[in-house]
């Protein structure tokens, strides 16, 4: 809100500039030198702009303008001669010659480009929104072929789709003893079960399934650890009758022993990247470029690409899950400290500084005082985003949910994965509640009243022994072993040596590219399509528009609780679902990255919509304004700006979960991916991991400024 | 004493805060800076202490060059000069009495103190600080739960914490009431009277200035144009410092 208001106030003052400027053009009519310069830009700009696009609006001073329009201009011509060659994309044939017809729209834009030129010249601006939708037209008609979109298959398999529906909502937790052998009691089985024996019939033998102790553990056999040895002597390594952990145990213990060592190590980087800091400390602004930038390129990397190169490291296992989301949660909280530490008040340094204290006093003093709480905040949202990373992790480190999930989809045992994906949803729906309720209590930062009593010592000793507790227990079943990381797998040699000479021939090159592309298109299609369906939904679930009679409560919680559920599983869970609904490719990929998009975007906006100012509604219903006008004026220019903010910042998310959505048969470059690493080709899966980390930090820098510019 | 000579200031996007400066202070004397806002009286306060680097001239202190302090050197001289600041600059989220014992930094050793660990005779001199400023029952609240002028008093007393022989006070009471901005001066009058602190203190208002300081100087576009007696600034002189269209207010 308050930025709408600063961007309102840079408007009226970019006006009253131009206005300025027109006097002062008026003023200047009259010098003589002055008229056939200004005509010359008028026919010169248009020209330059012609021959090359945005050239002329550069000379008009309208640089940004112009950088902005070539270098569309550019990436459209290389997508549809690209298209074209590859998917023959748009074909038609001219008078024997084929071509296509996407060049139509490239060249109106091209000619939108020289008019805005000229417009540009006489102090007006051609309207962007033509711009705009010629570049859609040739963006989503490649977006299109490229993911595979076929829509004729959502419905001609729609049986599939029913069947897999089926499986999913009745998971595989209980079984039934029929005819000779168990089987998977869902839903009805069990109303008839409880039915049968309301009514005193007999009733067939049930049992809890063996999925159920996969997934959460059971009782077994484990090895000893110096635990057993310290309180019962027995010999570490030895295998004794205990609980054996299930995969989602197992999960969580990855999920937070990654938030907390990623948080021990990134405090002390996210000094180093702090520019307040570093301009204080000798050689420290280079420093704080090179941790910026190593910052931006492991963050680009995605949590499971990383899990493909720590496995070369240390091999399959739980440990190898919790090195790659502490290496990925390193970059992204370091970066959120940095940014906090670079927004302090410089009020308390100033007044340390003042006293004489030195560097280290100031830090402790002014400066983690001031941190202490947004640090405790980000370190509960990336506990919540860790978790959520530490149920797919599994898909190619081999530990945790994933790693079942995965074996289950091989195996065609939908009920199993299903029983798999609503145990994840719980867990990760408390997860969530729970982080963003201490999320809110701490940011509150309310002063507490020094507590010392006996009872508050004693419980903060509770504390601490439980909280030792849980991390010895959670270190033994990720299987952290330190020794591990000294002692690396025979390939991992090969690997760096391969990383650094990457393989750029033409042959690889032009493979990766297609699957890069593919996997844009695939994020661009997918956050069109979930944002699309998402609109109408948020408004239900919208409280101050749902909330009021009996009714409508039920809806928004209704609606609300739909986009729990769905947003509380990741895209790469998904992917299974539709790859049996519509058959394993890109298209099956995009659908599954379009519910998630759908779940978070509409979870978003509907927040977005509850948190309007309800002052203008007034003032718009006080003139006299009907119901339609109230909504136009009053809340579409309130919520605009938030819901495009949510856009660019789900397009982040999408772009990054399409690189990894391969790896579960939902096509795009983690596909690639996957296989020159299964294939031991390091030198090309370096290339592909190279090409990742440049596109997802040119459009992660992209999103920036347009959000910067619109929002 | 604290002599100033040709100070100059001049930000690195070129702003000359500070064109020449000149004056000299006795000890024991409590001097009001004035001029309009933007003359350069935050400058030269921050200059004295070097929170800010000045861009040539001398500062010499009791034959102390202040402006030629190296590293250590700079971080001696600061523990003597204590400072108190417009916006109070406590930490908000620490104690009372953690906001007062950082007062004393300068002069305890770094890695006790960066484990919150002080001498008995600093915890004494924090409690006595501070019943100083008549605060002795809020040391252990949350700083950011005091009113304003209670958290100026802290600030006073983290000042006291170093035994300053110079305070700086870059317009302490700017951000009060008028009622609490005597309480806050009166405050550091008395430290100046009974403990002949000496006073550097930048204020607003002229009436204030006739009340508490001994000398006055008023600095506009970076130059002194005035030095004397805060009774000698007549009608004249006022509208030499604060331009003509300025009008003289009382305040209570
Ligand atoms: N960090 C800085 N960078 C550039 N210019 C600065 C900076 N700090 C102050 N200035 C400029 O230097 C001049 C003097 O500023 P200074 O803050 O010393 O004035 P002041 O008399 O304390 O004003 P006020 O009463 O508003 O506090 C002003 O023109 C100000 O804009
Ligand atoms: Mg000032």
């Amino acid at each position: 809100m308050r930025s709408l208001k600063r961007s309102m106030g840079k408007m009226l003052n970019e006006s009253k500039l131009a206005e300025m400027r027109c006097e002062e053009r008026e003023l200047m009519t009259s010098n003589s030198q002055y008229i056939p310069e200004q005509k010359k830009k008028r026919v010169i700009a248009p020209i330059l702009s012609l021959v090359i696009p945005g050239s002329g609006q550069m000379v008009l001073k309208k640089t940004w303008r112009g950088v902005t329009v070539f270098i569309v201009t550019l990436i459209l011509s290389f997508l549809v001669q690209w298209g074209f060659s590859n998917f023959a994309i748009g074909e038609i044939a001219v008078g024997g010659l084929k071509t296509s017809w996407l060049w139509i729209p490239l060249a109106l834009f091209w000619l939108w480009n020289v008019l805005d030129a000229y417009l540009l010249s006489i102090q007006k601006t051609a309207p962007p929104l033509l711009a705009f939708i010629f570049a859609a037209v040739v963006l989503y008609t490649i977006a299109w072929v490229v993911t595979d979109v076929n829509l004729d298959r959502l419905v001609t398999r729609f049986d599939a789709a029913k069947t897999v529906m089926t499986k999913v909502v009745n998971p595989d937790y209980i079984q039934v003893y029929k005819d000779g052998k168990f089987e998977v009691c869902g839903w009805n089985c069990i109303g008839d079960y409880l039915d049968a024996k309301i009514k005193g019939e007999s009733v067939p033998h049930l049992r809890v399934s063996e999925n159920v102790g996969d997934i959460f553990g059971r009782q077994g056999t484990v090895t000893a650890t110096w635990w057993d040895k310290l309180f019962r002597g027995i010999r570490v390594g030895v295998r004794i009758p205990g609980f054996e952990t299930g995969k989602l145990i197992e999960t969580i213990a990855i999920g937070l022993m990654a938030t907390i060592f990623s948080t021990i190590l990134a405090i002390p980087v996210s000094f180093l990247a702090a520019h307040n800091i570093m301009s204080h400390v000798p050689g420290g602004k280079v420093v704080y470029y090179i941790v910026r930038t190593l910052l931006n390129v492991v963050r680009a990397v995605d949590t499971v690409v990383w899990g493909l190169l720590i496995i070369v490291w240390v091999g399959l296992g739980s440990f190898a899950g919790v090195i790659a989301l502490t290496i990925h949660s390193i970059a992204a909280l370091a970066k959120l400290y940095s940014e906090e530490i670079e927004h302090i008040d410089p009020g308390p340094v100033e007044a340390i500084e003042a006293t004489g204290g030195n560097f280290l006093q100031v830090i402790r003093y002014a400066v983690i005082p001031q941190i202490i709480p947004s640090f405790l905040s980000y370190t509960l949202l990336r506990w919540d985003i860790n978790m959520r990373s530490a149920t797919v992790i599994g898909f190619v480190a081999g530990g945790g949910i994933g790693f079942f999930v995965l074996e289950t989809i091989r195996i065609g045992g939908y009920q199993q994965y299903a029983a798999a994906l609503w145990a994840v949803a719980v867990v990760i729906i408390l997860v969530d509640m729970i982080s963003s309720k201490w999320r809110n209590k701490i940011l509150e930062d309310k002063p507490k009243a020094p507590d010392k009593t006996t009872w508050s010592r004693i419980r903060t000793w509770i504390y601490i022994i439980l909280g030792l507790a849980v991390f010895t227990y959670c270190w033994n079943i990720t299987g952290i072993n330190p020794k591990n990381l000294f002692n690396p797998g025979v390939t991992f040699g090969r690997l760096l040596k391969d990383f650094v000479s990457l393989d750029l021939s033409q042959s690889v090159l032009a493979g990766v590219t297609k699957q890069m592309i593919t996997t844009v298109m695939q994020a661009l299609l997918a956050t069109t399509l979930g944002a699309l369906v998402a609109i109408p939904f948020s408004f239900l679930a919208a409280k101050n528009l749902t909330g009021k009679s009996k009714f409508s409560a039920w809806i928004y919680h209704i609606t609300r609780s739909i986009f729990n559920i769905l947003r509380s599983i990741e895209a790469l869970l998904y992917v299974a679902i539709f790859v049996y609904w519509v058959g394993i490719g890109p298209f099956a990929g995009m659908l599954a990255l379009a519910i998630t998009t759908f779940a978070l975007i509409g979870k978003l906006f509907s927040e977005a919509i509850e948190n309007i100012d309800t002052g203008p509604i007034e003032a718009v219903n006080a003139t006299g304004a009907n119901k339609l006008q109230m909504i136009m004026y009053a809340v579409v220019p309130q919520i605009v700006p938030p819901f495009l903010s949510y856009l660019i910042y789900q397009w982040d998310i999408n772009i990054r979960m399409a690189t990894i959505i391969g790896f579960a048969g939902g096509g795009g470059i983690g596909l690639t991916l996957n296989s020159y690493f299964g294939s031991l080709q390091y030198h090309k899966a370096g290339t592909v991991v190279a090409m990742i980390v440049i596109v997802v930090a040119l459009l992660d820098f992209t999103s920036a400024k347009i959000r910067e510019k619109f929002v | 004493m604290l002599i100033v000579k040709d100070l100059v200031k001049t930000y690195p996007n070129g702003t000359q805060a500070l064109k020449g400066v000149n004056f000299q202070v006795d000890d024991g004397e409590f001097l009001a800076v004035i001029g309009l806002s933007g003359s350069g009286k935050s400058t030269l306060l921050r200059c004295i202490n070097r929170l800010i680097e000045p861009t040539s001239g001398t500062i010499l202190w009791n034959d102390i060059d202040i402006t030629a302090a190296k590293g250590k050197e700079i971080r001696m001289i600061r523990r003597q000069i204590g400072m108190v600041f417009q916006q109070f600059n406590l930490v908000k989220r620490s104690s009372v009495y953690n906001n007062v014992m950082s007062g004393r930094l300068g002069y305890v050793p770094t890695f006790p103190s960066l484990l919150q660990s002080f001498s008995r005779e600093d915890r004494e001199r924090a409690a006595n600080n501070l019943a100083m400023v008549g605060l002795e029952d809020k040391a252990h609240v949350r700083a950011d739960s005091l009113s304003g002028g209670q958290q100026q008093r802290v600030g006073i007393a983290r000042a006291l914490m170093q035994e300053p022989k110079i305070i700086l006070a870059d317009e302490p009471v700017a951000s009060l009431d008028p009622v609490l901005a005597h309480s806050i001066l009166k405050y550091l009058e008395q430290l100046n009277k009974e403990r002949g602190i000496t006073v550097l203190c930048s204020l607003h208002f002229l009436d204030l200035v006739h009340r508490y300081a001994t000398r006055a100087i008023a600095l506009k576009d970076g130059l002194v144009v005035f030095e004397g007696l805060p009774s000698e600034i007549d009608d004249a002189q006022f509208k030499e410092i604060y331009g003509q269209d300025a009008e003289r207010i009382e305040i209570s």
